[in-house]
């Protein structure tokens, strides 16, 4: 039997890596704490099946993905693209070309696919290809061509932004 | 700029986008119900699995303990019937009940969610279908079967109900328009519940296959 203690306290201590996943695919706030209800809800239900074989940060990005991908609100108002609203106001001084870039990049994932979603994801996290490829059940040479072609998808996306 | 010039930047922008969680909100979410479409079939094949039991109790005592053959033998088929349903309907929730506590792949994730629900839509359809020769045909045949005996008769005659063969026909037509309408809506309403879901997983698996 697990203890509900040591999932909380780890959980407590990844709880970013939810936050992040919630982020990523949901765009409005009500919908990103549904979402972050649900993997914390399915990550205590797996609890009991993991084993420690692979680090809880892995484990938790696995099952925070499959929650994510296959969440699919039932009454859907809006479309699940990514706003550039999510990203906080600033003053026109304090938004460098950085900033900027950093806000339409975000957009720009946003508006990717769930899966596209995922790997970018885990490759921001520094996970190898091959890694990647074990938690989404692909090959590694899979996961290098599709992050070639997200790379120049988001490329496109974010100049277009950008110019706008 | 691209992706990985931008990478520390993004990274820090989704963590930072929420407002923490103490043990006590996480331990308050664990006590709350799951919205996914994983639970909602759990929650489905829970209280299906008590309606196939109180179906097959409530069947099979008039199977057993009723004074007319035909009650007795048409109750027990519903009873049979319904039996078969329920270890499929057991076999899916254990099935569903251990995907929800591993933590697969992704695609191997989405291949199993949709073959369980696929498996789940096919089964009812057949359930239903088969529900409906049962009910029309094997009742009727049963009733005259019944009026037959309860006249005097020996046994089933069915020449002695084509006297009327407008009668014959309209119930014929009504039994054909019944079938009809539960097949169509049987699926309109498999479709309703799962069609749009199973889609776009579908996608998701393809995507992942590209």
């Amino acid at each position: 039997m697990p203890s509900e203690k040591e999932f909380i306290t780890l959980l407590n201590q990844h709880q970013k890596i939810v936050h992040k996943v919630c982020n990523l695919y949901m765009d409005r706030h009500s919908d990103r704490e549904d979402l972050f209800q649900e993997v914390t809800l399915q990550a205590w239900k797996a609890y009991g099946n993991f084993r420690g074989d692979a680090k809880f940060s892995t484990w938790l990005y696995r099952v925070a993905l499959n929650t994510a991908i296959t969440f699919f609100r039932k009454e859907k108002r809006q479309p699940d693209i990514y706003s550039t609203d999510n990203v906080p106001e600033q003053s026109e001084e304090e938004q460098g070309p950085v900033e900027e870039q950093v806000k339409a990049m975000y957009a720009a994932i946003g508006e990717l696919s769930k899966i596209d979603k995922a790997i970018v994801m885990l490759y921001l996290e520094d996970y190898s290809y091959n890694e990647i490829g074990d938690m989404m059940g692909i090959t590694a040479n899979n996961v290098a061509v599709k992050m070639n072609r997200i790379k120049t998808k988001l490329k496109e996306s974010t100049q277009q932004q950008m110019a706008n | 700029m691209d992706l990985d010039e931008l990478k520390h930047q993004l990274r820090n922008k989704l963590a930072t986008d929420h407002a923490g969680m103490s043990d006590a909100d996480i331990a308050a979410l664990l006590t709350k119900k799951t919205d996914s479409v994983i639970g909602r079939i759990k929650r489905n094949l829970r209280i299906e699995i008590i309606c196939s039991i109180a179906v097959i109790l409530g069947f099979g005592a008039v199977g057993i303990f009723s004074g007319y053959s035909s009650l007795r033998i048409y109750f027990s088929v519903f009873a049979v019937v319904c039996i078969f349903f329920l270890i499929l309907l057991i076999y899916l929730l254990r099935r569903t009940t251990r995907l929800s506590s591993t933590a697969l792949p992704v695609r191997g994730n989405l291949q199993t969610i949709v073959h369980i629900i696929e498996e789940f839509t096919k089964r009812y359809f057949q359930f239903t279908m088969a529900l409906v020769p049962i009910c029309f045909v094997f009742s009727l045949w049963l009733g005259l079967s019944e009026k037959q005996q309860d006249a005097g008769g020996n046994g089933f005659d069915f020449r002695h109900y084509i006297v009327r063969w407008q009668a014959v026909s309209l119930l014929v037509a009504y039994m054909a328009a019944l079938g009809v309408g539960v097949y169509f809506f049987t699926k309109w309403y498999l479709k309703k519940q799962f069609g749009r879901y199973v889609g776009l997983l579908k996608e998701c698996i393809k995507e992942l296959g590209e």
